[in-house]
């Protein structure tokens, strides 16, 4: 099954946002989870990017690259970027992958790659 | 609401410290009871971010009012991120405004160097949210770098502009004798020479080492109390006029506009309103220079300059000792040091230094107003405050 990122779709005013937040920001108005989940894009346009040097120590990488992305249907979303040249603007397309792995636990998240 | 005056102060050296997170917090106590002359309070706020992960020291505030021999005052500690100092002081102000309490002592302390840089950087980072940014491996200075690429080509500034921040502060710091950081910097040394790229790395593309706020151990303490009581200590009288805090969405992509300081802007708005001044009233100002793309663009939000111009200001020497506005004095966050927790009332300590006229080789001439910005999270939690010399 392929898996998603999902944002809240709050069953009051329609409104979608990502991340989870227990009162809608756009029309404080819903009840406790009266929310819908609507996975979010996969594809978008990259609005900033970073190359992290001197990533935390769960990562064993030269440099982790981390972006943030305006997904077509206007959300937008930070995630981890596996591009070998990003540049601002650039069309990216995601998959949501293992991100993070410690001790205890697996973090699944979006990863971008050039589209 | 009563006047809130500043009765006695002090701080540590923001540096690596070989002493217990309690003893750090105590010391800038005992030397700002030592000047005031003040021997008993009525509250204790400590403002402290990381004691409880990274020194495993919880009720930080209840330790040290035992330490300075204070019990039976009240004490309370204050968490708040990087903004914490400031926090902790906005609440003495309340305390002392309301009249709940006659004298407040507020401290700052922190103890980061106990772990590594890695370990106090993944520390700092978990005031990321937790699920849309920090799993990712999301920094501060990640974050830094991203805003700074799109502020960077929004408004025309280069990495020059950047250096010559570091290059400002650190000569600042040179004459702080409590700075973390005595290393003055040229920008052929970070910059120009072909040695650069080895003295000063890419750390988050497009911020290099010399664009961040090195990690630092220390504390600081202001007494904040009555116009009464503050009159007895002789030394000049210095008034927290205002108070402001504003936040922002939790993770940064949620703003509408990513260039945008909003939090910043309205707590800066807000301490001005208290303290019924403008900005163009302030005659010196510690900014939260975590990184050195902040300090221009705090400039700018907090009405010192218009938008996209701080650089321009910086470059002609307007913010440097001597200037029109000197910001950092102290060195800032850059070159004095960035004990998280003890940020905001290092910044105090500073500009209470500067209003008094005690600042020595780099005081700034007839100073009167004085202005902080302490930034928490990327710019989710700011407090900045507004004081003035009287008489």
């Amino acid at each position: 099954m392929e898996m998603n990122i999902y944002g809240y779709k709050c069953k009051r005013c329609g409104h979608v946002q990502y991340p989870y937040r227990t009162i809608c920001c756009n029309c404080h108005e819903n009840d406790h989870n009266e929310f819908d989940i609507v996975p979010l894009a996969k594809n978008g346009k990259l609005l900033t990017y970073t190359l992290l040097y001197n990533p935390p120590a769960d990562f064993e990488l030269v440099y982790l690259a981390l972006g943030i992305v305006e997904l077509e249907d206007g959300h937008r979303i930070t995630g981890q970027l596996q591009i070998k040249q990003p540049c601002v603007g650039m069309k990216v397309t995601g998959k949501v992958e293992l991100v993070r792995k410690d001790e205890y636990n697996k973090y699944y998240g979006m990863v971008f790659y050039e589209a | 609401m009563r006047d809130v005056f500043v009765a006695g102060i002090g701080i540590t050296s923001f540096t690596r410290l070989e002493y217990p997170l309690v003893e750090i917090a105590a010391y800038p106590g005992l030397m700002a009871m030592r000047e005031s002359g003040i021997k008993t309070i009525d509250q204790l706020y400590v403002a402290n971010m990381g004691g409880c992960r990274v020194n495993h020291q919880t009720g930080l505030a209840s330790a040290v009012v035992d330490n300075l021999s204070l019990t039976p005052a009240a004490a309370d500690s204050i968490e708040n991120g990087p903004a914490s100092g400031a926090s902790a002081i906005k609440q003495g102000f309340m305390a002392v405004a309301s009249g709940v309490c006659d004298v407040v002592m507020v401290i700052g302390a922190e103890r980061m160097r106990e772990v590594n840089n890695l370990e106090a950087t993944d520390f700092v980072a978990t005031l990321t949210h937790p699920m849309a940014e920090y799993i990712y491996g999301v920094t501060l200075p990640s974050l830094a770098g991203m805003f700074a690429r799109l502020y960077m080509d929004k408004y025309g500034i280069t990495s020059r502009h950047l250096a010559m921040v570091a290059v400002k502060n650190h000569k600042h710091a040179m004459d702080n004798f409590y700075a973390h950081l005595h290393e003055e910097v040229t920008l052929e040394g970070i910059l120009d020479s072909p040695d650069a790229t080895t003295n000063n790395p890419i750390i988050a593309d497009p911020l290099r080492f010399y664009d961040m706020c090195p990690v630092s151990d220390g504390g600081a303490c202001l007494i904040l109390t009555t116009a009464d009581i503050a009159k007895k200590t002789g030394k000049p009288m210095v008034r927290l006029a205002g108070v402001g805090q504003a936040t922002d969405t939790h993770a940064v992509h949620d703003r509408k506009d990513p260039t945008d300081l909003m939090a910043v802007r309205e707590a800066a708005k807000r301490s001005f309103a208290m303290a019924g001044l403008k900005p163009k009233d302030v005659n010196v100002a510690e900014l939260h220079d975590a990184f050195t793309i902040l300090e221009i663009v705090e400039s700018e939000e907090v009405g010192f300059f218009e938008k996209g111009q701080g650089h321009i200001a910086l470059q002609e020497g307007y913010t440097k000792i001597g200037g029109k506005l000197p910001i950092n004095p102290s060195g800032g966050l850059k070159a004095k040091g960035h004990p998280v927790g003890a940020t905001g009332v290092g910044q105090a300590h500073e500009i209470v230094l500067q209003l008094r006229g005690e600042a020595g080789k780099r005081q700034v001439k007839n100073a009167k107003v004085g202005f902080t910005c302490n930034f928490g999270g990327f710019g989710n939690n700011v407090v900045c405050l507004t004081f003035v010399r009287e008489g």
